[in-house]
């Protein structure tokens, strides 16, 4: 029972992981907490269903997040590009915006029926894990999420364009006196940050179910993983979104009845204690 | 303004009240009636902005928080109705004040993430709780024969519950006018504009940023207590925090630099919800849309256009402006 319930948290964890990890790039650079970045899930979610029906799940694993980071490019191009220079919340209130057009897309395109997308073939069975049996389209989730933590962690660590990116988010104006072009590098993050978001809407489809409130589910998770991890840090949110999962999962078998407030409580205890996150140095 | 202005406006306000209430069919006064509720929730929001430059995604707690509790007062018949509805607000004020204490402390953007998360706590309490609030369905409140004296048949004719809501529209702004214009207004202001040089010159910032929320609380808190007495019902959608969101909406599209601005946006978001007509589905888009551009075009919304074009030079800043730390 006790593994099971690790491993669910497990897996809930390295979705935040692949939801956040995007939310927090966009915030390095863009230093804009992106409140359509769940609606961005959801798209991405719908869009890999719908390719998914068409062809096969493989394809929608690697087109979805394609036609999402074209979108991240645009928005950053038209979007944040424009507005660099207003104040942050001004911008927070554009991608609220943003949610509304892109929910009200996703209703008038899918309808307000619930879909689910079937697990592909190759990953339809189960795989013993501590003699508990677990669905392997499950473990394929956990490496996912721990692929993107590790890939982003090493990118950003060792490439060249993972330094620029990390200057960049320090201080983007001595960044670009270097010589580093920080417009196109923005493009390329958001455009990342959003293919991330997608590629996380594609990877719940098969065992969360597509609906048009699925978006806001995952992004409140979302916002109180980065808020508690410390905003802009990518470290501090794969962290937090483990704990958070395990939370979830333990909680909801534990404490069924506080299980949904333990994820507040804990940002709420977090940042009195710590205003920037455990991570965290900026605002 | 002038105290003299001030009651000439306040006059001018109230006749127009009583011309709508008598003149208009009842569909469109239950329609004003609904956009008056949430202008006063749109006022309380943007009163947090404009005074405090912080941005709140979670006041429908607040909105939802005293339906319920006027709610559960009035099933224990502990008190009457009308000292029910004041238990109410000063509960609710106090608790802001309690809290404000707290969060206002947490800088810029996590400020707003913050009160979104005490904000989904409460919804999801209220939710899940089965007994005192009915869960999920709501609850009904069961208010009295009569309140303040006036029977219950007669209150809930659509043109008194429009004047009744106008009133409360109308007093709210004045009483937040004369309080402002007092020092309570300059201290908060200047804690607004620059936290670090108020405190330099002396005034402890966080009692007057903790006041602000409070009041802002309060007067959202007021605008729940309409809901309830208009719609006699509350739902854990009180205090969801897309409700938060439709408010914030409001503020920004009718502009926060003037204290009515809130309430424009709030009647104009009900008025072009009615003319979209079988449009309103798509609403969600059509606001979005709007959000966008008033933001990237208009930062001082409809209320700034009109000031401006009233005033001519003396027009109020942008956003940006107001929000600058």
């Amino acid at each position: 029972m006790l593994t099971i319930n690790l491993f669910n948290g497990l897996v809930y964890g390295a979705l935040l992981i692949i939801m956040c990890s995007g939310l927090a790039l966009i915030y390095g650079l863009r230093r804009v907490v992106n409140f359509a970045h769940g609606s961005l899930y959801m798209l991405g979610a719908y869009i890999g269903y719908s390719i998914a029906g068409a062809t096969n799940f493989w394809v929608a694993l690697v087109a979805a997040p394609a036609i999402m980071a074209v979108l991240g490019v645009l928005l950053d191009r038209y979007g944040f590009r424009l507005l660099q220079d207003r104040d942050p919340l001004s911008v927070v209130l554009v991608t609220f915006g943003l949610l509304l057009v892109i929910e009200d897309f996703v209703l008038t395109i899918w309808g307000k029926n619930n879909f689910s997308m079937s697990v592909p073939a190759a990953l339809n069975t189960s795989v013993d894990l501590l003699g508990t049996p677990v669905p392997a389209y499950r473990i394929a989730v956990i490496v996912v999420g721990a692929l993107v933590a590790i890939g982003l962690s090493l990118w950003l660590r060792y490439s060249k364009i993972g330094l620029f990116v990390r200057a960049a988010s320090t201080d983007p104006t001595t960044t670009a006196m270097q010589g580093v072009n920080t417009d196109v590098l923005s493009a390329g993050v958001v455009g990342l940050g959003t293919a991330l978001a997608g590629l996380a809407g594609v990877v719940a489809a098969p065992f969360l179910s597509l609906s048009p409130s699925m978006s806001s589910d995952v992004i409140i998770d979302s916002f109180v993983v980065v808020v508690i991890g410390g905003l802009g840090s990518l470290a501090g949110a794969f962290v937090a979104a483990m704990v958070l999962g395990m939370i979830q999962a333990l909680g909801a078998v534990y404490l069924p009845d506080a299980a949904a407030l333990l994820p507040f409580a804990l940002m709420v205890a977090i940042l009195i204690w710590k205003p920037a996150g455990f991570a965290g140095s900026r605002t | 303004m002038t105290l003299q202005r001030i009651s000439i406006t306040t006059l001018v306000a109230l006749a127009l009240g009583a011309t709508v209430a008598m003149g208009v069919s009842s569909n469109l006064l239950s329609l004003l009636t609904q956009a008056v509720v949430y202008a006063v929730f749109a006022i309380g929001v943007g009163l947090l902005l404009r005074q405090n430059g912080m941005v709140s995604f979670g006041h429908a707690l607040f909105f939802g928080f005293s339906g319920y509790l006027v709610g559960i007062l009035l099933q224990m018949k502990v008190m009457p109705a009308e000292l029910a509805m004041l238990v109410t607000l000063l509960a609710l004020t106090v608790m802001a004040f309690l809290m404000g204490l707290v969060i206002v402390r947490v800088p810029g953007i996590a400020f707003g993430m913050l009160t979104l998360a005490i904000g989904q706590m409460f919804f999801l309490t209220a939710s899940r709780s089965r007994g005192l609030t009915g869960g999920a369905d709501g609850m009904s409140i069961d208010w009295p024969a009569t309140l303040f004296g006036v029977a219950q048949s007669q209150l809930l004719k659509p043109g008194t519950m429009f004047l009744i809501c106008w009133v409360t529209l109308i007093v709210v702004l004045l009483l937040l006018t004369l309080l402002l214009n007092t020092r309570f207004g300059s201290i908060t202001e200047a804690v607004r504009d620059n936290e670090e040089r108020a405190r330099f010159i002396g005034i402890r910032t966080l009692l007057p940023r903790a006041a602000v929320y409070a009041l802002s609380a309060c007067v959202t808190g007021i605008a729940g207590l309409l809901s309830a007495l208009n719609t006699g019902f509350v739902s854990p959608e009180n205090l969801h925090w897309s409700l938060s969101g439709v408010a914030l909406m409001m503020v920004v599209v009718g502009g926060h630099k003037v204290l009515w601005g809130p309430a424009v946006g709030a009647v104009v978001y009900f008025l072009a919800k009615d003319i979209l007509g079988s449009y309103a589905n798509h609403w969600m888009a059509i606001f979005g849309i709007a959000l966008i551009t008033v933001i990237v075009y208009s930062p001082s919304g409809i209320a700034g256009v009109l000031a401006k074009w009233v005033q001519g030079k003396n027009a109020p800043g942008t956003l940006s402006k107001t929000l600058g730390h």
